[in-house]
């Protein structure tokens, strides 16, 4: 089962791709160092952040390394939760309704339990800072990939489980061969996605002000809000410059070629390929090749032959892990008390606040609810179009792609400020241009997957409707639009849950020194955190996450149920 | 035949799903069968007959409801370690080199490294997959899938080698070279298969290869008899003993399936009892094409039929139970003939034939039901919801579901009453002109 005559078929060239990634390990080695001292360091709550360009790679290092950090422990946490929630009997009907709700509170309102919680813990060092930032990149990125995680592991094939279970697989063989393989592909992608949704939030991971404290950390987040805030345009050009190289790295050196490799997952024969420069170079460096060798040995080594005898032999019709019956009252006894516990504790909290707080707050959720459909509706206006002509030319989807793929992984709240000015120039004020901002970070959505959805209309329709004579607007009601609701609909949910968030950084932002800001309950949540009132803070974030829910369920899931059912491509 | 004691034995197996309304549907009832070593036994029977069911049952897949399995005189809970499996889908990892996913099942069984790599090699080699060893089996045919299916079962040496149907995602050729191959191996000298346990739906394909066939019915899937097999491998097709043997089956099948007194539905103007069995899931558009044939044929025995129809018998049975059940047709003692009603509606224009249609339906058991809960109800609607547990309570054996649709689609040829998707709701017709 080794891999020898599969990697002598490559050419051995040994050559400046094996010096350049022997180069690749002493950066990484470097870079280890680095954040490892920036994280040893003693606290300091707000460094001094440099606006010269010598500065920014550093900073960029630093904000990679927290991203990377916490796609680590997104990836963890999205093994753990969405196998629990797919295989553990009865998990599924707490964990999953849990994550619906936690996927809906936005980023801010996890800022202030990390920030306080973690640098109590460590109130010397660094330590406790960088881990509450990471944590909030987390919180930008886990979401989607513990769903897509879930979605997989419930559709693996019946009969590869029987293969499984006939050919007495361990635990961890099914689990690395059979379940983490089929998710994959699903899991890469979103794993792209889930990237970029963590850059979205680095400049509020990175440089906030919590009560009367004001926390930064050294990075490009930092950087960047500094740059706004003194309107040095300048550096807010190599800021944005920085962070499109940085961007472009991480997709040409990690994306691309674990996209390429990840084609070995996927059913479909292997016809236009993602094909990547640097995996192929890799797959025929020697420094690859030997790793690879010594890394296969040791897998084939994992191999507890005894263990492997009595896995499944004994339960003909074991499917899901149980809990024990015993254990089962106590696991609800416990859950229902935290729950109880920690409901009781939000109502108290919330207790505080007087009428008009309550009044407002409405107030505020409406118009915000207002920005995000107008901002969803413009969105579908421009890309719907776009996307199906882009969707119906393969070459141009081929040619796209990776500018679109770069343009949604580029954080939208740093040019912002850019936009705002310009608007504001125009005399728009903020309560409109917030509408322009969250159309910016959010429009990708649903481009994305109008191409994608237009892409999966079959050739033969388009030829009905070309051989029935259909007139333009027939094409677009009778073919198109039909076709594509389900993935429009998958780019509108996205985008509104994205809008929700991006709320909190469109109607508030600190400005060539001054602080603009319009009611929104985006504005309200920024301001809380600010002023440090929790209990306003708490009130807020739990109207967000109550509206998103709550729209999810009255409006997202039923035309959910109508797209699979009557607009499913599938006859 | 044979003396030795079996490998294994099933007794009195059965196994039932619940249903959604509170009940049970019987899969298979009281299944008693040995297997023994050195034989080729194939499980026939028309689809839905719970024959699947009864192999995953045997190789441990899935456990009996009551009754036991016995593995040379044990009795075997989980899953039997003398068995493998060759899958109708094939079943490969798509991650894995043919040569991966050929030794998926060795690490389970603690040889050395050696011998694992030997046994690969091996099997590879006796089931033709040399040279495809590092291909992905996204880059293989069909066939070459297959074999891959086949190498990998063999690779565990397995004392009974299972089939659930293997070549039926096959294209013909193919299907028939595999064929060919797999009784090669099974007669070849120093075979490394003893003894194969295969499902299938072709009489043929069981003829061809098997040692014993056991013929299944269905609803519940029970075991309608069982028949030597002793013609000498290898088999010729058109030889006359092959199409005996073949005929002989097919009416074992065919009058546990056609009863010798059909149940007649009533005609126009006459008050006929209702049939109380169910309807066969197959399409009137079938039926229809039913009648084409045997008006350019003449009157046939099933199996003719069947080749004339190129379909299967035991799912040209369905067919012409459907045909028998509308009084196009009439059967005795597996003739099929057309009858004057079959002839009328052949000859009718399809506006005629849709009113003989909606006169004959209403006197079929499902399709009355319908009718009158829709008289029952005081808007002239009934939701699926309450259809199904309809006909649930009526047709315990049967899937509520399947019944549904196919009422759904004969009675939107009929014309019978509407039905809509979106809704999940039937609507009665208002009749309109002339009625009958």
């Amino acid at each position: 089962m080794t891999a020898d005559s599969y990697y002598s078929q490559s050419s051995r060239r040994v050559g400046w791709v094996d010096f350049a990634i022997a180069g690749l390990l002493a950066g990484l080695i470097y870079a280890l160092v680095t954040v490892a001292h920036e994280w040893g360091s003693p606290l300091q709550q707000a460094p001094v952040i440099h606006l010269e360009a010598s500065y920014l790679p550093g900073y960029a290092l630093l904000s990679l390394s927290r991203g990377v950090m916490a796609y680590g422990i997104s990836f963890l946490f999205t093994l753990l939760y969405g196998y629990a929630m797919a295989r553990v009997a009865g998990a599924e009907r707490v964990l999953l309704p849990a994550l619906d709700i936690l996927q809906s509170v936005p980023v801010l309102g996890f800022l202030p339990g990390f920030v306080l919680g973690l640098v109590h813990l460590f109130p010397h060092r660094n330590i406790g800072l960088e881990m509450a930032s990471v944590l909030m990149i987390f919180t930008g990125q886990v979401w989607n990939m513990t769903f897509s995680f879930y979605a997989s592991l419930k559709s693996v094939p019946p009969d590869l489980v029987a293969v499984a279970r006939l050919a007495r697989m361990s635990w961890w063989t099914r689990f690395f061969r059979l379940d983490l393989s089929f998710a994959a592909t699903g899991l890469l992608w979103n794993s792209m996605m889930s990237m970029a949704g963590g850059w979205f939030f680095l400049m509020v991971s990175e440089a906030f002000v919590l009560g009367d404290r004001d926390f930064r950390l050294p990075g490009l987040g930092s950087y960047m809000s500094l740059a706004i805030e003194r309107g040095d345009a300048k550096a807010q050009w190599m800021g944005v410059l920085t962070m499109l190289g940085m961007i472009t790295l991480v997709d040409q050196l990690v994306w691309r070629p674990l996209v390429a490799w990840s084609h070995k997952f996927s059913d479909e024969p292997s016809t236009g390929v993602t094909h990547s420069w640097l995996w192929e170079w890799i797959r025929s460096s020697r420094i690859w090749q030997a790793t690879a060798k010594i890394v296969l040995s040791v897998l084939a080594r994992l191999r507890p032959s005894a263990a492997n005898k009595k896995a499944s032999v004994h339960s003909p019709t074991e499917e899901v892990r149980s809990i024990p019956r015993w254990r089962k009252p106590l696991v609800i006894t416990l859950v229902g008390t935290g729950i109880t516990l920690g409901v009781v504790k939000y109502i108290s909290l919330l207790a505080t606040l007087s009428v008009h707080d309550w009044l407002n707050l409405l107030g505020s959720t409406g118009m915000t609810f207002s920005r995000v459909l107008a901002a969803v509706a413009l969105a579908s206006l421009w890309t719907i179009p776009v996307g199906v002509m882009i969707g119906r030319h393969p070459v141009w989807s081929r040619i796209m792609q990776p500018v679109i793929q770069m343009a949604a992984s580029f954080p939208a709240p740093m040019i912002f400020p850019v936009v705002v000015g310009g608007l504001l120039a125009v005399g728009t004020g903020l309560g409109t241009s917030s509408i322009v901002l969250l159309l910016l970070g959010t429009q990708w959505y649903i481009l994305f997957n109008v191409i994608a959805g237009c892409a999966a209309i079959p050739h033969e329709l388009w030829e009905v409707s070309r051989l029935s004579r259909f007139s333009w607007r027939h094409r677009w009601v009778r073919l198109i639009l039909p076709a594509i609701f389900p993935s429009v609909l998958t780019g509108w949910i996205t985008a509104t849950g994205g809008a929700w968030n991006a709320s909190i950084v469109a109607e508030y932002m600190k400005y060539r020194g001054n602080t603009l800001s319009t009611m929104g309950l985006g504005a309200v949540i920024s301001q809380a955190t600010e002023r440090g009132d929790f209990h306003l803070l708490a009130a807020a974030v739990g109207m967000m996450a109550f509206t998103v829910v709550v729209f999810n369920r009255l409006v997202w899931r039923p035309l959910s149920r109508l797209a699979q059912t009557r607009f499913s491509l599938e006859t | 035949m044979n003396p030795t004691a079996p490998i294994l034995e099933i007794r009195h197996v059965h196994r039932s799903f619940p249903s959604p309304d509170g009940g049970t549907v019987e899969i298979l009832q009281d299944i008693n069968l040995e297997i023994h070593e050195h034989e080729i036994v194939a499980i026939l029977g028309p689809s839905g007959c719970g024959k699947s069911t009864l192999l995953r049952t045997i190789i441990g897949l899935e456990s009996p409801s009551s009754g036991q399995i016995l593995y040379r005189g044990q009795i075997q809970s989980g899953l039997n370690p003398a068995t493998a499996l060759v899958f109708q889908n094939f079943a490969l990892f798509p991650w894995m080199t043919v040569r991966e996913n050929v030794a998926v099942g060795l690490p389970a069984l603690g040889l050395s490294e050696v011998e694992n790599k030997q046994r690969v090699h091996d099997v590879i080699q006796a089931v033709g997959l040399a040279g495809s060893e590092e291909a992905y089996p996204k880059e293989l045919s069909g066939g070459m899938k297959q074999r891959v299916g086949l190498a990998r079962a063999l690779a565990v040496q397995p004392e009974i080698l299972c089939m659930d149907e293997p070549f039926s995602a096959l294209d013909v050729l193919t299907s028939e070279a595999l064929r060919n191959e797999v009784v090669d191996l099974y007669t070849g000298k120093g075979s490394p298969v003893n003894t194969i346990l295969m499902v299938t739906h072709s009489i043929l394909e069981g003829v061809f290869m098997a040692t014993r066939l056991v013929v299944m019915g269905a609803h519940p899937g029970t075991i309608r008899g069982v028949l030597e097999n002793p013609l000498p491998y290898p088999r010729d097709e058109h030889h006359p003993d092959f199409l005996a043997l073949a005929q002989k089956i097919h009416t074992l099948i065919t009058q546990s399936m056609l009863p010798a007194t059909p149940v007649l539905p009533g005609h126009e103007g006459t008050t006929a009892p209702l049939s109380v069995q169910s309807i066969p899931h197959v399409s009137l558009t079938a039926a229809i094409g039913l009648l084409e044939v045997l008006e350019n044929e003449g009157s046939q025995e099933l199996f003719q039929l069947a080749h004339h129809a190129r379909m299967e018998p035991g799912q040209l049975i369905l067919v012409v139970k459907v045909a028998e059940l509308l009084g196009w047709i009439t059967t005795t003692h597996g003739r099929v003939e057309m009858g004057a009603e079959g002839k009328a509606f052949l000859a009718a224009d399809i506006n005629t034939r849709k009113q003989r249609l909606n006169v004959t339906l209403r006197t079929i058991h499902p399709f009355d039901l319908v009718l009158e809960a829709l008289k029952q109800s005081s808007n002239n609607e009934v939701s699926e919801a309450d259809m199904l547990q309809v006909f649930a309570r009526a047709f315990p054996q049967e899937k509520p579901a399947r019944v549904l649709r196919t009422v759904v689609g004969w009675a939107r040829y009929g014309q019978l009453f509407n039905y809509s998707s979106p809704r999940k709701m039937f609507q009665g017709i208002q009749p309109t002109g002339k009625q009958a």
